[in-house]
């Protein structure tokens, strides 16, 4: 069963890995293992899922044929339990080993379970994987009332689909605000206040101390202000980490993910790692390494890790964090550095539709290093072209002569003639 | 591939354009929902007419997470609906900013061409939108756009 190319997951990372392995090498066995059956599933689609608005049919991003068709063999319902880097073979759980020439570990983030006293004596539902999606669509059928751990953008996402379902909810968060990793203070008021206007209860800046089982079937939550909410239905989502199950500090260097440098290299001679698990270099510099669960990135890292297995050198010039969403009628996203730092400027914006919230940060050099929205979904297509400008470290000064009353195409262009075709 | 050309010092801004755009595809005339977009530079008198452009590399499609937007053999960056749950990643991708969104409908949207025959082109009265063969180095297409533009700003 050995293959010169073994994957490990089934989604963004490796799947971008496949097309670019392809790219450079039409012969090498592609051996993809992943431990969820069935072909690949998008994952940022099943919140649409479980609100009703997509069809299990809608979520598969590949069909058995694509496998094919790119001379891939798909192990699913195959997690893996060890890699031997000196034997250069991985070992799954019914036993099986597969020897690789190349091994891409793509094996994505896994939920974290927050500390609640009682959380694993009540049913609760995390929403990552499709099996997750589907137990919490059959529950909240039946459920009238939630309750949301976690303000974040899976919680959030969550929330957003059981509203769409009618039920009535409450959404715990530890920060002062929701999604403290994609709005600042600001856009946590006016995001908040719109998440409150549709009938949401917020209880910010505590957390769910206890979870217990009534009588009544219900489930019973302290938070840490002392308030008490009955529900349900529970979500739970604390976050996400990177799923190191089957990776261990022998394998290759771990630091909070598996640590990779800039052509996706792990320490290991052999082994690459992309996606959500990758430790990689921050595109916004400093040397510093990054973990970002984000679609964009995933694909990017897949590439550039697929590319160089087949022999390659092609440099990653770091992940930029990046996210956008339309929850409970508010258009959000961010790119980069969206909270300003010491040395950082601030430009707010004017002249977008209604009231948007539109924020530039620009470093000390001048070098516009993030951005935050929060409006209408028009908006976004101008955060499109500020995210061009992040991309190419443009500076603020070409620009803000005809920041208002909007961005332009033109403007991302004037500079373009150095760009080499 | 045949493709919707600016001749861009031709343009006057009078959004004839957007009105074709929004009418044939949604029934009503209103430029907010046109996927042809009039950029303006009054101060320097200056107009940019700019859509989708189909480009070789599409980072809208490589970056959507249900593989909604595709290419079609006949080299249209097209948007499926149905697969489309209207994250907006692609507008956030778009370093042109003419990815749009269909607020109604919940999805993304871009010039689709007409399917071959694009209502715009043919409601330009003063010639600034023409549908011509052009190469599909989108690469190349932008460097030309670039000098052009370059040089109605300069000095800016």
């Amino acid at each position: 069963m050995d293959a010169r190319y073994v994957l490990v997951g089934n989604s963004a990372a490796s799947l971008a890995a496949v097309d670019w392995i392809r790219k450079y090498d039409r012969e090498g066995r592609i051996l993809l293992v992943n431990r969820e059956p069935g072909p690949a599933y998008s994952r940022v689609a099943l919140p649409y899922y479980v609100a009703g608005e997509m069809t299990l049919e809608d979520l598969w991003i590949r069909t058995p044929r694509d496998y094919e068709e790119k001379g891939v063999e798909l192990l699913d319902a195959a997690p893996v339990v060890a890699v031997d880097p000196e034997a250069r073979k991985i070992s799954l759980a019914d036993g099986r080993s597969v020897g690789y020439e190349k091994l891409l570990l793509a094996t994505g983030s896994e939920c974290v379970a927050p500390p609640v006293s009682g959380l694993s004596e009540v049913p609760v539902h995390y929403l990552w994987t499709l099996e997750d999606a589907r137990g919490l669509k059959a529950a909240a059928e039946k459920a009238r009332t939630g309750l949301v751990i976690g303000g974040g953008f899976i919680g959030m996402l969550a929330a957003e689909a059981l509203r769409k379902l009618r039920i009535r909810l409450t959404i715990v968060e530890m920060a002062p605000q929701l999604l403290p990793q994609l709005l600042d203070e600001e856009g946590g008021k006016r995001f908040g206040e719109a998440v409150r206007d549709e009938g949401v209860t917020l209880e910010l800046g505590t957390t769910v101390r206890t979870l217990a089982r009534k009588p009544s079937g219900e489930i019973e939550a302290e938070l840490g202000n002392g308030r008490k909410v009955v529900v349900d239905l529970v979500v739970v989502a604390a976050g996400v980490r990177p799923n190191l199950s089957c990776v261990t500090p022998e394998v290759c260097e771990i630091g909070r993910g598996i640590l990779v440098d800039e052509f996706l290299r792990t320490s290991r001679p052999g082994i690459f790692a992309a996606g959500d698990v990758a430790e990689v270099v921050d595109f916004l510099g400093g040397g510093q390494r990054v973990l970002h669960a984000i679609w964009p990135s995933a694909v990017e890292q897949g590439r550039i890790a697929g590319a160089n297995m087949t022999g390659r050198q092609i440099a990653y010039d770091g992940s930029l964090g990046m996210n956008v969403v339309e929850l409970f009628h508010v258009t959000l996203a961010q790119i980069g550095r969206f909270r300003e730092g010491p040395g950082d400027d601030v430009k707010l914006l004017g002249g977008g539709r209604g009231d948007a919230y539109r924020k530039i940060v620009v470093d000390r050099d001048g070098v516009v290093v993030g951005a935050m929205y929060l409006g209408d979904a028009h908006g976004v297509a101008e955060m499109g072209v500020v995210h061009s400008w992040i991309r190419r470290r443009a500076r603020w000064k070409d620009f803000e002569r005809h920041h208002q009353p909007r961005f332009t195409y033109a403007l991302t262009v004037r500079d373009v003639p150095e760009v080499r075709t | 591939m045949k493709q919707i050309v600016v001749h861009q010092e031709k343009c006057t801004a009078c959004r004839e354009c957007e009105l074709a755009c929004s009418f044939s595809h949604e029934g009503v005339f209103n430029p907010a929902l046109s996927r042809i977009r009039v950029n303006d530079f009054y101060e320097e008198q200056f107009y940019l007419p700019l859509t989708c452009v189909h480009c070789a590399d599409m980072p809208c499609g490589t970056v959507c997470p249900t593989v909604a937007i595709r290419r079609d053999p006949d080299g249209t960056v097209r948007v499926l609906e149905e697969r489309c749950i209207g994250c907006k990643m692609c507008l956030l991708a778009c370093p042109f900013g003419v990815m749009g969104f269909a607020p109604e409908r919940g999805v993304a949207q871009n010039c689709d061409l007409c399917g071959g025959d694009p209502e715009c082109v043919k409601f330009c009265v003063p010639g600034a939108l023409e549908f011509a063969e052009v190469e599909t180095d989108a690469k190349a297409k932008q460097k030309f756009f670039a000098s052009v533009v370059h040089r109605a700003l300069a000095g800016t």
